[in-house]
């Protein structure tokens, strides 16, 4: 299997649901607490694996904006693996998912380096590497509901701009979605090959108009009017 | 070969998925895991939660897949109700300020639930015994106002709002006397089946999630989704198109698009003249008290002119021909028109033309006359129908629900303004234009709307010591004898809402209660009771001013306001000055119904409602405010709330709920009343009521069959059933007002010919005559009218950024790592213009004050507007925040440059101030603030102006964490064998 | 990218010192040197250990888990970073032997077989070390200044150059002839000074991933408008510096004069007349220039990660 996500930036509102919920999913979850480091205080910072950020293209009136939630893209060709000296960093062969094996991590930061997409995050109270799970310890509890075992990014997200699947299976959600969507990966030519897929906004759709009736002085107009009549 | 079904309709291999499965070790011991559902509270839109306890902690908050409302989704201001739970400025014991210090100073001390409600009760039973009107109780973004209203209603004083005044209440009026609901809480855009969604004036929220997934749903079909806003993030950062409206000029616009229809006869005149009033006979006699008005039968109906009969007929008769168009004389002589005369000629006049248009909101003619076009065109050529049977008011069977899917929503963008109630019922002229309320794919009503207009609710007037109002403190005057005003025509509510000053003031007037409790007038009030407002921060225009009235002393010493009780959950700016601070319980320790008597969360298709019940029991001596003030209300001897011996007469909030009945098998939830629970809306109470909605994951939704989901204010079947179960008082069908009578009464009340009260003040005449069209109109707001345009050239406005809500959410551990300090965000170019470069320091100016903030430029935002985010800056110390916290230091509060009073106009210095607010409901006109904006000088960079004395901490608070690693177990970890460390190649 | 001290005091030391065990090695063994037998070898390469062992403890110093820094090796398939660790390692014992040998051969005046081939296994596996340092970062293609051979060149250049300058000192305080040496210091110092030049030539030009390739918008200028954080995260702290450019202008200056072209005048002023004294300062001024060329490394490296920080 070839787990990953396929995010729509067309239906991306910017809205942090999926910051939050994997905060609160992952504090909880196989990699440990999450540290937040001041968090009442002057600089507020946090361990996150999934981060939003917006952009605007092009100039006023012209612009649009654009929001980007980023989180581990489980890349094929994972650099943040090569580079890891203990193997703590390894892509696991079933399902394709990159996973940090917190008993073996010794903080070197090396992998961080190796990420172009910012993925992973050290944890000073633990020292060791932390990142995006794909919420293993979701999908694969066999005590939740089918529709229960996606990612808490996934099942929170309010516009469904978030989609889980395979994309070995090539009539999965996820590879019809790119398929149709042209989904793109984030900067292709380092050659990462990304797993996680960007859906581009969507052009704008067809709105004709409907030009009516002749523009006439308001006497015409009116004389025509005169014997309007509805039924009550 | 099975495979699991994803939300977005696709699938994963579940043999593969199943297999790995097997090799995963038991990450979570869910035999140590409960589940819970219950409501959100971090905003209105009242989501379903699904909320996960571990050991008497939370787990996990996620969206309940099965509530109507959110359907699974839930924002980020949801997902961090842990952080919500775990905020150290909860407030933990029932506070009163220590003797001899001052209001404001922070000195509190601890005292017992029971020495804090007895001396509130001996207060309130002194007020209540005497002059109960020296009571004002205002609530701010509470979610029960059916039961404040109640108390409030049961003490006797009419001196109570909730926050309406202040946010939103044009846009809820504005519908409900034009179209018999509204924006908002009281109709949606028909999210299955539009293909045309315009969204005015919306912020990042509200309706928060259903909107997100109804975006969602619209673009994928192809619908296309224009947004109008000055500013293009959140929702609109995904429109297909954007545009970047001047603020304030909605009106024009949508009055505009009106010009272009009619002017190519592009109208759904049936459903003009079957559904509206567009038909009704006008009477055209200036100078005498009916003029303008409808013209009636001696029954009192309305008179439409029948063409087959040539002559006037009662206008619900059904099968009268009436005519759209002309003038017609009466058989007493009189002359009148139609409305629908009226209507093009106001709106086909040059003014409303779309080059004129193009210059008031900053866009292009082209882009307007194109956009009503392509609205016409999939109202009129893109029809659909939905085949049903169904029975219209007169008995007439049709067989079919036509829809033109044009659909629009609508927030504080078109409301905050003191022209937003017409631009408002500009919108909706519009929309009854192309056809579109409560069709199939057009704007839909939730239940308990729609309702006549308007509702037939009167606001009381007369209190008298020891008894309960005649009817609720808030209600739809429809003539100037229903404002609440003596008989010299002077405000008899201390927020002088329906007064000449504002007659529709359907949700009170929150932002004048102080200013005027303060300066006596138009009397003083003994005691203010705030619940979850924070007025002397955020929820106040003013700010400064404000918090100085709270301080003010008169010649004796004492308090202007003399008893302050803050009612809150945490440690706001608003706590720090009160005089006893009752202290309430979060979301997730309380019981709490979110009913339809109140603000319902029902969706088209069906009536719902729901309760929230505790998750968690407080680990702090706090009390939920429900039940305090069923408490209270025993102490008091509220006649609802006794028996006949004057004992209480419920155990608390739940038996109230239970038990209490609005009207026989009505009360506040609808779902399985009935002795044994089956009877849904309508039926005796049931004791295992709350049993039941916690069985169902805390909501109620009752399905409406399908002949009865459209055209509802003509359906017979519907009308039957909300008159059977309580939402309206008649089956009448339900015409849509686009000639309101109502502002037309109080247009002659200004004029002086109206039959009966009149205004005394010129001033108040004068604002009658000029607002009071009873046709939408637009006019320049008021404050611009007042303020030189070359001195202040910015309108400046305010949004809520989508993961935080009014001042509660800086205190958010995980929400703030998002955001701490609000920046003033402007164009770009037009900054770089002026020579003001990005993240630089500017003084910001109106005409009430200044502020200095941190500038931000970019490319969505109107040339001539700058905005910021509200309520994200804090006063020091507030809110369990360190004392240099971004909030306090850099971030600002735009409010100090709005003033609740307006200008004095040039050479009117004899003239009363009058309020910032819109002429017609009294609605706060914040976003009507113009400003300008200069550079700070290099030593003024770096810390926001102005800055408030640091907040002392509260006794028994404990210090805010320098770190948190919040866990509710230990992690089961994944390992890799060290096999495979060494033996694979990457 | 935003430097720690421990890795700059790292690379620099322990360049320098695997750099010196590599002349000194090659030369001794070359016999270029008259009047650098194995005794002043010795002292040469024992300082040259120390350098290098100063920087690879510092290095373990940036660690934020040492205690499973022994798991550090296991990689090596396809780790640099492994490499180098089992390289360093490995070197230890290497080394020890050849300082026995070179011990051993103080009186007698040459090497055992056994003592040349530690010392040529010592010489390589300095050689490796520095290698695997360099390609550490340069196998980085999050980091397009640093993805190129140049790195690695570098490297090694400054290694043997400093080393060079360093072991000339040594060899002054020993009494041995320094025409040899400082010839071949000026010559070493010329040479990475150009390759130092061509360098800073080389990252000027703009070069790596957009925000357009970021998120395939190609039809226009793109902007940041939002970070989605409130204050400076792990990736800016980690990342980004606000160095202003004008001060990284003044530090190539600094880079030239103190790394390259002072020392190498005093190399060749040393050439002709020896005093120690400038060999004292030669040396100084190059461990300080050579820091802020590390310095400057780091900082006008821009990981990609600053891309969606809109920089």
């Amino acid at each position: 299997m070839k787990l990953g996500l396929v995010i729509d930036m067309d239906t991306c509102v910017g809205c942090h649901a999926c910051v939050v919920s994997c905060k609160q999913w992952n504090t909880s979850g196989t990699l440990g607490a999450l540290t937040d480091y001041e968090p009442y205080g002057k600089e507020p910072n946090g361990v996150a694996f999934n981060r939003v950020r917006s952009y605007e293209v092009d100039e006023y009136p012209n612009n649009k904006t654009v929001n980007m939630p980023m989180s581990c893209m489980h890349c094929e060709t994972a650099e943040c693996v090569t580079v890891c000296p203990t193997g703590a960093s390894f892509k696991r062969a079933e399902d394709g998912i990159v996973l940090v094996d917190q008993d073996k991590c010794m903080g070197c930061n090396l992998c961080s380096w190796a990420c172009p997409y910012g993925a992973r995050e050290l944890d000073q109270a633990s020292g060791t590497m932390k990142k995006c799970t794909l919420c293993v310890d979701r999908i694969y509890d066999m005590e939740l509901t089918e529709a229960e075992r996606q990612p808490a990014c996934v099942l929170t997200c309010p516009t469904r701009a978030r989609h889980f699947g395979d994309f070995d299976d090539p009539d999965s959600n996820v590879s019809v979605l790119v398929r149709e969507r042209n989904g793109l990966q984030s900067m292709p030519e380092l050659g990462y090959n990304p797993v996680n897929h960007y859906l581009p906004p969507r052009p704008k759709p067809n709105a004709p108009t409907h030009n009516g009736g002749q523009l006439e002085p308001l006497t015409d107009r009116f004389k025509k009017w005169l014997n309007k009549v509805v039924v009550r | 070969m099975s495979r699991i079904k994803t939300p977005s309709g696709g699938s994963v291999d579940d043999s593969s998925m199943a297999g790995v499965a097997k090799t995963m070790p038991a990450f979570e011991d869910h035999s140590r895991q409960t589940k819970h559902y219950t409501t959100c509270y971090m905003c209105a839109c009242r989501c379903g939660i699904e909320v996960t306890v571990e050991d008497n902690k939370i787990r996990f908050i996620g969206g309940n897949p099965n509530h109507p409302v959110n359907q699974g989704v839930l924002c980020a201001k949801g997902n961090a109700g842990i952080m919500k739970q775990n905020s150290p400025a909860k407030l933990r014991k029932p506070l009163m300020r220590k003797a001899g210090t001052e209001r404001g100073a922070g000195e509190f001390e601890e005292v017992e639930w029971d020495d804090a409600l007895a001396l509130l009760t001996e207060r309130l039973r002194h007020i209540r015994a005497t002059d109960p009107k020296k009571l004002a109780f205002f609530t701010g973004r509470d979610q029960m106002q059916a039961l404040t209203g109640l108390w409030a209603q049961q003490f006797g004083t009419i001196n109570w709002a909730a926050h309406g005044g202040f946010c939103s209440v044009n846009m809820a009026a504005a519908g409900l006397y034009s179209i018999g609901q509204s924006f908002w809480e009281f109709g949606d855009p028909d999210w299955e089946r539009t293909k045309y969604f315009m969204l005015w004036g919306v912020a990042e929220d509200h309706a928060s999630n259903p909107i997100k997934l109804g975006i969602e749903k619209i673009k994928k079909r192809g619908a296309k989704f224009v947004a109008v806003n000055p500013v293009r993030t959140g929702y609109q950062a995904v429109a297909d198109e954007w545009v970047p409206i001047k603020p304030g000029t909605d009106a024009m616009l949508a009055l505009s698009m009106c010009h272009v229809l009619l002017s190519r006869d592009l109208i759904d005149w049936g459903f003009l003249g079957r559904y509206t009033n567009a038909p009704f006979l006008v009477i055209n006699h200036p100078g005498h008290s009916d003029d303008g008005l409808i013209a009636r039968d001696e029954q009192g109906n309305p008179l439409v002119w029948d063409q087959g009969q040539s002559a006037s007929t009662n206008g619900m008769t059904p099968g009268a021909e009436a005519s759209m168009f002309g003038e017609y004389t009466l058989p007493d002589g009189r002359q009148t028109k139609t409305v629908m005369t009226l209507i093009a000629e106001q709106y086909l006049d040059e003014r409303y033309a779309p080059e004129k248009a193009a210059e008031v909101c900053g866009l292009d003619a082209d882009t307007i006359e194109r956009l009503a076009l392509e609205m016409a065109h999939v109202a009129f050529k893109e029809t659909i129908e939905i085949e049903c049977e169904w029975t219209d008011w007169a008995g007439r069977k049709h067989d079919r629900f036509i829809g033109r899917p044009v659909s629009m929503h609508a927030m504080r963008g078109i409301s905050a303004h003191s022209n937003g109630f017409q631009t408002c019922r500009a919108l909706h002229l519009l929309q009854v234009f192309l056809g579109t309320i409560d069709v199939p794919g057009g704007h839909r009503a939730k239940a308990p709307f729609p309702r006549h207009i308007p509702p037939p609710v009167k606001p009381a007037k007369e209190m008298s010591p020891n008894t309960p109002l005649k009817s609720p403190p808030l209600g739809f005057p429809t003539s100037p004898e229903d404002l609440v005003v003596d008989d010299q025509g002077r405000p008899l509510r201390i927020d002088k809402a329906y007064s000449w000053e504002a007659p529709i003031a359907n949700h009170g007037l929150m932002h004048m209660v102080i200013t005027n409790a303060v300066n006596h007038d138009p009397y003083p009030i003994d005691t203010l009771i705030l619940f979850m407002a924070n007025m002397a921060w955020n929820s106040t225009m003013n700010t400064s001013q404000v918090r100085d009235m709270l301080r003010e002393k008169d010649e004796s010493g004492e308090y202007k306001l003399p008893f302050l009780v803050v009612v809150d959950a945490f440690h706001s700016e608003t706590v720090n000055f009160a005089d006893l601070v009752l202290p309430d319980t979060t979301y997730l320790e309380r019981y709490d119904t979110i009913s339809m008597l109140d603000r319902p969360i029902s969706d088209p298709d069906s009536a719902c409602d729901a309760i929230r019940s505790p998750v968690l029991k407080p680990d702090r001596d706090v009390r939920a405010w429900q039940e305090v003030m069923v408490d209270l209300a025993g102490r008091l001897g509220f006649p609802a709330f006794v028996d006949d011996d004057g004992k209480p007469k419920y155990s608390g909030y739940t038996d109230f709920i239970a038990r209490w009945e609005k009207a026989p098998g009505i009360g506040f939830l609808a779902g399985w009343r009935g002795k044994d629970g089956e009877k849904p809306m309508r039926g005796e109470p049931n004791e295992k009521q709350w049993d039941k909605y916690i069985e169902n994951q805390g909501f109620f939704q009752h399905h409406l069959p399908e002949h009865m989901r459209f055209y509802r204010h003509v359906n017979r079947d519907y009308l039957a059933w909300a008159k059977e179960v309580g939402f309206n008082a008649t089956d009448d069908p339900i015409i849509m007002e686009l000639y309101s009578e109502t502002l037309q009464k109080f247009r002659l009340a200004g004029q002086g010919f109206y039959d009966g009260p009149l205004p005394p003040d010129d001033v108040d005449k004068a604002r009658l005559v000029q607002y009071f069209d009873p046709l939408p109109h637009y006019y320049l707001p008021l404050e611009e009218q007042r303020v030189d345009p070359k001195e202040y050239p910015f309108h400046a406005i305010n949004q809520r950024p989508m993961h935080m809500y009014h001042s509660w959410d800086s205190q958010n551990n995980w929400l703030r790592q998002i955001t701490t300090q609000n920046f003033l965000f402007m164009n770009r170019a037009k900054g770089e213009s002026l020579g003001i470069a990005d993240e630089s320091w500017v003084w910001v100016e109106s005409h009430n004050g200044r502020i200095r903030g941190q500038v931000k430029l970019m490319e969505g935002c109107q040339s001539d507007t700058v905005w910021t985010w509200n309520a994200i800056g804090k006063q020091s110390g507030a809110w369990g925040l360190d004392k240099d916290a971004p909030e306090a230091r850099k971030g600002f509060l735009m409010n100090h440059l709005i003033s609740e009073l307006l200008p004095k106009m040039d050479g009117a210095d004899h003239e009363r101030r009058l309020t910032n607010s819109d002429p017609i409901t009294g609605q706060a006109a914040w976003y009507d603030l113009k400003v300008k904006i200069t550079p700070a000088s290099a030593d003024e960079a770096g810390t926001s102006w102005p800055q408030f004395e640091t907040m002392q901490p509260l006794p028994g608070a404990k210090p805010s964490p320098d770190q948190l690693r919040y866990s509710t177990h230990e992690p089961v970890r994944l390992k890799r064998s060290m096999m495979d460390i060494l033996k694979r190649r990457s | 990218m935003n430097p720690a001290l421990s890795v700059i005091l790292f690379t620099v030391s322990s360049g320098a010192g695997f750099g010196l065990i590599l002349m000194a090695v090659a030369l001794s063994l070359m016999g270029w040197v008259p009047g650098m037998g194995p005794g002043q070898t010795l002292v040469a390469i024992l300082i040259g250990s120390v350098l290098a062992s100063i920087g690879l403890l510092s290095s373990t110093a940036h660690l934020a888990n040492p205690k499973n820094a022994w798991r550090a090796f296991f990689r090596f398939r396809s780790s640099w970073l492994s490499r180098e660790g089992v390289f360093a390692v490995l070197f230890y014992p290497v080394v020890l032997v050849y300082l026995i040998s070179l011990w051993v051969a103080r009186d007698t005046g040459s090497l055992a077989w056994w003592g040349v081939l530690f010392g040529i296994l010592t010489a390589l596996l300095s050689l490796a070390t520095v290698f695997c340092t360099g390609m550490i970062y340069a196998s980085l293609r999050t980091i397009p200044q640093w993805n190129s051979a140049l790195v690695p060149a570098n490297y090694l250049l400054l290694a043997i150059s400093s080393g060079t300058v360093i072991l000339t000192l040594i060899a002054d305080m020993q009494g041995v002839e320094l025409r040899v040496l400082s010839g071949l210091a000026l010559v070493l110092l010329v040479l990475s000074g150009l390759a130092k030049l061509l360098y800073y030539i080389w990252i000027g030009k703009p070069q790596g991933p957009t925000l357009n390739t970021a998120m395939g918008i190609t039809r226009a200028k793109i902007k940041i408008l939002e970070s989605g954080q409130s204050s400076r995260s792990f990736l800016n702290k980690e990342f980004s510096n606000q160095v202003p450019a004008q001060t990284l202008k003044k530090m190539r200056w600094v880079v030239y004069l103190a790394g390259f072209v002072i020392p190498a005048v005093l190399m060749l002023v040393v050439f002709q007349t020896s005093m120690m004294l400038l060999s004292v300062l030669a040396v100084l001024l190059l461990l300080a220039g050579l820091s802020i060329e590390r310095w400057l490394f780091f900082v006008e490296a821009r990981h990609v990660v600053n891309v969606f920080y809109g920089q």
